[in-house]
């Protein structure tokens, strides 16, 4: 019984990939011959104003970057001879995707948090674990049960990992620096072979897309709440007859010198490991973006103002925050490795991020959809449909490796693009 | 599980039992050694008109600054607890009681297990720590200095016949028996890695690589002073002088045997505590009472801890710092 629901999401489509795999790249076969097609605006699943959805990709008539693999192949390449491999965050991966981390939802359902882990090892993409799994789950190696804890995660995907791809990437923020989470990792034998083969990644959680300027929130009963009362804000918004209160955690305080300052203490603390900073859709994204990069960052990701798997005040979802098409805007000409994460599903979205300067993508609702409609495949079904469209794309760009993209290859009905054109 | 590779770089393996370690000849000289060290430490510092202070055991907080070392967590009647890692929060507290104090000071560390092989990391070790009201950066590196040097001389004197037992050549103590120690800046040392062809970021603490090889190339224990801020804990006092560095140091020891002590000049200034708390990626609530001693006024000092296990690896001439320990936990390696 599937419960998982994604409002403002297209939930459908990522489903019926999810179930089909590369098959909804294309048509539904059986109207092959019978029915004719051409843009329809119902089936684009686009959000009304995003000014991703509204770029074109728009290919070139000469095409040298095709002659080049012309030359290399000794045959005229094809859309399967594009390659995604892609360093993400100092991590080798198959693809130029990671699974986000789930927030809140993570929390929640301890299957899907499984599933995703081990189709995401399958795939050879890196996976980031988010920060609220520890405090509130636990970390797995005393107590009872393993499964719903960050143990239980990684576990999951490094059983099912990929020989020398991929990796995880713990969060941490400001409250669970309490719970030490990764010092405790760090040192922890279970996650000695990750550290060895270089996919061990920490990503210092600064703000999220769906609520910037707050904290982590989850929901929690009143007793289990009492536990972490020590810790984190406890707010009983839901009035006394509720059985459910709200955690939250703050969003901790950064300057350009704090930020700064801790990167290079995890740099200093963690040597072999990867360090990513996350980022909410903040309007001085780009000064801190650089300070970051400057500060030895492996990866900054950027989580859209339309992103977001968790939970999050309603006014925050509505009004507050970037978009990820500005964060990009913004970001152009960046000097390091940009991972942008908001309404990730399919190619086109990628692909025109990709184009806009972004290293990677990252999928959270779909992935938790996808997971959630098949346990075992969902997620790899819906990346393969993914990874089938980002290789059409590209190589109909006359690009046969994704870092090629650029801004040449869109087109922006408005003004919108001159700004984040790139030299 | 991860079996936890103790192949021995050089030295003896292992013991393979609590019985076994403790019958060792070589053990049981390093114990004496160390039980002399300790008597010297004592006198030397009590002589000075230091008090010696019994450090707690656990406590809400603990020093957050040990590069990478996980706490351990103890459930005290509910609330979450730490085993010291070490004792410099209380020991800048406890000035309001006494002006210069000493402790003999376990800590417990959950290293990361790649320290399991550097001969130099225990999970649980003591610390002979020492903190001076009012003193500078510069008083306190003097006092380091004659209290290493005083403890040498009584090992020296009075136990020829354990030295001599270890194999110890006492003569390459005349470096650091002849006093005044070399100071060394961190950019210096990273400069002298760099010339030695070893790759040292700029930003952070000397890798224990390159410890090793600074230590190896002394022949007299040398300080290394003015860590940059992204290395050290947020008690460190910032350089006024030269924003991003640190008024601290490190004493390392000759012959290989690496670093021993950490000290530095102390940050009590509430709101300087707030910020670098945060830019160590700390939650400053846990610190509630430590704060609000700051808010309050506790004096400017200077301190430093010696690990007391190195030291006497350095001392005794031990290929290893388990050696040093009656009941040694090497990190990563579940022993008695």
């Amino acid at each position: 019984v599937t419960t998982l629901r994604a409002r403002a999401f297209p939930e459908a489509a990522v489903r019926a990939r999810a179930r089909l795999g590369a098959a909804c790249a294309l048509p539904d076969p059986e109207e092959y011959g019978r029915a004719l097609f051409g843009f329809d605006p119902d089936q684009a699943c686009a959000a009304p104003g995003d000014p991703i959805d509204e770029l074109r990709l728009v290919p070139p008539v000469f095409v040298p970057g095709r002659l080049e693999k012309l030359l290399e192949l000794t045959r005229e390449p094809v859309y399967r001879d594009v390659r995604l491999d892609s360093t993400v965050g100092g991590l080798r991966s198959t693809l130029p995707l990671y699974l986000s981390a789930f927030g809140s939802t993570e929390a929640a359902s301890v299957d899907l948090g499984l599933a995703a882990s081990r189709q995401a090892g399958r795939l050879g993409i890196p996976m980031v674990v988010g920060e609220n799994v520890t405090p509130v789950s636990g970390y797995g190696r005393i107590e009872e049960d393993t499964e719903r804890s960050l143990l239980g995660r990684i576990s999951a995907y490094a059983e099912h990992a990929l020989d020398g791809h991929g990796g995880v990437v713990v969060q941490q923020s400001t409250e669970d620096a309490d719970a030490e989470v990764w010092n405790l990792v760090y040192s922890d034998p279970n996650t000695q072979a990750l550290l060895e083969s270089g996919r061990l990644a920490f990503e210092l959680k600064v703000g999220q897309g769906a609520k910037p300027g707050l904290g982590g929130m989850t929901l929690l009963s009143a007793p289990a709440a009492a536990k972490l009362a020590e810790v984190f804000t406890i707010d009983p918004v839901f009035g006394g007859g509720s059985d459910v209160v709200l955690r939250c955690s703050s969003p901790g305080t950064f300057t350009e010198e704090i930020l700064r300052q801790q990167i290079r203490l995890m740099r200093n603390n963690y040597p072999r490991a990867g360090i990513w900073v996350k980022l909410p859709p903040a309007r001085d994204i780009r000064e801190a973006a650089l300070v970051a990069w400057e500060a030895g960052a492996d990866a900054v990701t950027v989580d859209g103002a339309e992103g977001g798997t968790g939970w999050a005040p309603v006014a925050f979802l509505q009004h507050v925050g970037l978009p990820l098409a500005e964060c990009l805007r913004r970001l152009c000409g960046h000097p390091g490795c940009l991972l942008v994460s908001g309404r990730m599903w399919e190619g086109a979205r990628v692909t025109k991020c990709l184009a806009l300067g972004a290293n990677a993508a990252g999928l959270g609702r779909a992935a938790l959809i996808a997971v959630d409609t098949d346990a075992e495949n969902g997620l790899v079904n819906l990346v393969e449909c993914l990874s089938l469209e980002l290789q059409m794309m590209t190589s109909a760009l006359g690009k046969y490796h994704v870092s090629a993209l650029a801004t040449e290859d869109l087109w922006s009905p408005g003004a919108w693009l001159t700004g984040a054109r790139r030299e | 599980m991860t079996q936890i590779d103790l192949t021995p770089a050089s030295g003896p393996a292992f013991p393979a039992s609590p019985r076994e370690h403790l019958s060792s000849p070589v053990i049981r000289s390093a114990l004496r050694i160390q039980t002399r060290m300790l008597t010297a430490a004592r006198d030397y510092l009590t002589d000075q008109g230091f008090f010696e202070l019994l450090p707690p055991i656990i406590g809400p907080v603990t020093d957050p600054g040990a590069r990478g070392a996980k706490q351990v967590d103890v459930d005290y009647y509910g609330h979450r607890y730490k085993l010291m890692t070490s004792a410099i929060l209380y020991k800048q507290a406890s000035l309001i009681a006494f002006d210069k104090i000493f402790c003999i000071a376990p800590n417990v560390r959950l290293e990361p297990l790649e320290t399991a092989r550097t001969d130099r990391h225990l999970a649980e070790f003591h610390q002979i720590d020492v903190e001076v009201a009012n003193a500078s950066r510069e008083d306190i590196m003097t006092l380091a200095e004659g209290l290493v040097g005083h403890v040498a001389r009584q090992v020296i004197e009075h136990l020829p016949d354990e030295l001599d037992r270890l194999g110890r050549d006492t003569s390459l103590f005349a470096g650091l028996l002849a006093g005044s120690f070399e100071r060394r800046s961190h950019a210096d040392a990273v400069a002298d890695l760099h010339d030695l062809g070893h790759d040292q970021s700029p930003d952070a603490e000397i890798n224990w690589a390159g410890e090793a090889m600074l230590s190896r190339k002394a022949s007299k224990p040398f300080f290394i002073t003015d860590y940059p801020k992204g290395s050290r804990g947020f008690y460190d006092k910032e350089s006024p002088d030269r924003p991003g560095y640190l008024r601290n140091f490190d004493l390392i020891a000759p012959e290989g045997y690496g670093e021993m002590c950490s000290g530095s000049e102390r940050e009590h200034d509430y709101a300087t505590i707030i910020s670098r708390i945060r830019e160590t990626g700390e939650n400053p609530a846990k610190y509630g009472w430590y704060l609000q001693m700051l808010r309050e006024g506790i004096p400017g000092s200077a301190g430093f801890g010696i690990g007391l296990e190195r030291f006497t690896r350095y001392i005794a001439g031990l290929d290893s710092v388990w050696q040093a320990s009656a009941y040694p936990k090497i990190p990563g390696v579940a022993s008695p």
